[in-house]
Parts: C-alpha cells; structure tokens; sequence
C-alpha cells in the first residue's frame, strides 16, 4: 500500500460521491413524471401517474421475455420477471427522475422522465 | 518442454480463475448495488499479468470469460464480462508496466476493477441505447474499491508463492 494508492481511493471516494450527489441532485428538478418502458431500446410504453393507476399492473411480454410492473403512488417496481438473476425485481421501487431499473437478459429498461428531459440527458456527459 | 509446462500452467490458472468465478456466483453479495460482484477471478488474471506479462494475461482473461460463459450457459452475459476483461487488463498493463513504481498490487486492482466496471456500463448503455445506465457508474466505483482492495491484497500473496514456484517449475 503506497501513497499513490491511499491517493487513488479517496481521488474514487471523492469522485464517486460527488457523482452519486450529482446524479440524485439532477434527479430532483422535476415537473411532471412519467414511467417510460423500453425494449430493446425502442420504447413500448408511456405512462403517467395518477391516483386511478395505483396498484395497478402491467404486463410487458416480448420475444425477449416477460416482466410485470406495478404501479404505486408516484413510483414504479418490477414484481415479476423470467430472468436468470431477478435483479431487477429485488431493486424494488424508484420515484424520482433518472432513475432506471434495467433487465439486461430481457433487454427491458424502464425509467422516470420528468418533463423536461431533453437537455437533462446530456448532463450525464459531464462525470 | 518450456513451452508445454508454459501451456499446462497458463490452462491451470484459467481454471483456477474459472472455478473462482463460478464459487462467487452462488454467493449472494451484501451489498445495496444490484449487479455487483467480487471479481474473485481477477485474483488469477492480476497474478498472470504480474508473474508472466501481459499476452498471457490477456489469453488467461478472454478464456477464463468464454469458459465461464460455457460452463454457466448464460450467453448473453458473455458481451459483457469479455468486454470488461479485456478493458481491465489492458488498463492494469499499462498501469503495472509504467506506473509501477506509484501504485502497489492494491492500486493496480483497484483501476482494473473500474476499468472493468466502465467497460461493462459502456456496452450496456450501447447494446440498450441509453446514456442514463451510466447514472450506476459512481456506486459501482465505490464499491469496487473494496472488492478491488481485497483482490489486491490477496494476488499479493498469490503472486509470492507463484514466483517461488515459477522458478522451481522453469528454471
């Protein structure tokens, strides 16, 4: 253990919180959300929240595989899916924009999307 | 018969590596980040890079991927943990060949763990044409300074009793 190694964990610490606090910090300034699905990287569905969606469950069944969301109050969760490692169900819910839950074996992404998404993609670049 | 043993070592260390990985996969990892993992093998390829240089390195790694790929059976995982290997060892090359006298075994594995980590978002955000995926990058960094930590210090202790070996076996 030299001082260049002491160096580079923190240079990652430092580096790795300040990314973390920028992706949550740009995930906060939202107006109206959305969950969108994607498949494949072609998106399938888009669906607002509302209070008559709570509770409410949507089957995604493609050639790549199947999962079923639930919808809750102003947040999205996977409660079922036919992959190998079920990571995304064990995510559990998300709510704010930015944040994704990702099914790689069922090419299935579904994310939050405030309003005004299009040039908040790209602050993303930066880190 | 230089080249023979050469090849029997090289096949031991892939399946050492192999055997490695397939252990961490039955082990569920207590961490928050989904998707994380200790990259036990890692241990194997730091250890060939260090003993025998970079080519056996690289083979060891690409190998050790495509056999694990065969022996779990799970192909679309294969992209993945090929592109991660290669990225990682190229990084801990460079990294190990100039930077040698700056950075112990620990340092080394730490840029390979992020290395591999960074390979494997790219070709996520690539084959699912998002950027957003690269929102994960800093949690996994983070975590894999503990992971990269221990499998630095751990190719330490290969890498003693390996070179002890190494020279019995070849010289």
């Amino acid at each position: 253990m030299t001082k260049w190694d002491k160096l580079l964990i923190i240079f990652v610490v430092i580096a790795s919180l300040f990314g973390i606090f920028l992706v949550k910090y740009s995930a906060f300034n939202s107006g109206t959300k959305y969950v969108v699905i994607e498949v494949n990287g072609d998106e399938y569905k888009r669906i607002s929240f509302g209070s008559n969606m709570v509770g409410k469950t949507i089957d995604i069944n493609t050639k790549f595989g199947y999962n079923k969301i639930e919808i809750g109050d102003e947040r999205v969760r996977v409660i079922e899916a036919d992959c190998p490692d079920k990571l995304d169900v064990k995510q559990g819910w998300i709510s704010s924009p930015g944040e994704v839950i990702v099914c790689l074996p069922n090419r299935l992404v579904i994310k939050i999307v405030a309003e005004d998404e299009n040039d908040k993609e790209y602050d993303y670049l930066s880190h | 018969m230089n080249r023979i043993k050469k090849v029997i070592f090289l096949s031991l260390l892939v399946s050492l590596g192999l055997a490695l990985s397939i252990i961490e996969s039955s082990i569920p990892v207590p961490f928050i980040a989904p998707g994380a993992k200790l990259g036990l093998s890692n241990i194997m390829i730091l250890s060939t890079l260090v003993v025998f240089g970079f080519k056996e390195a690289f083979a060891v790694a690409v190998i050790k991927s495509i056999t694990f790929a065969l022996a779990t059976g799970s192909f679309s995982g294969l992209f993945y943990s090929l592109s991660g290997a290669v990225l990682s060892v190229i990084v801990m090359y460079i990294i190990y060949t100039y930077f040698n006298s700056f950075f112990s075994l620990i340092g080394i594995s730490i840029f390979g763990a992020i290395a591999h980590n960074f390979a494997q978002i790219s070709v996520a955000s690539i084959m699912l044409e998002n950027i957003m995926i690269f929102s994960y990058l800093p949690v996994m960094s983070l975590v894999s300074l503990f992971t990269g930590y221990f499998v630095g210090l751990s190719s330490k202790l290969v890498c003693q009793n390996l070179n002890r070996t190494y020279v019995k076996v070849f010289k």
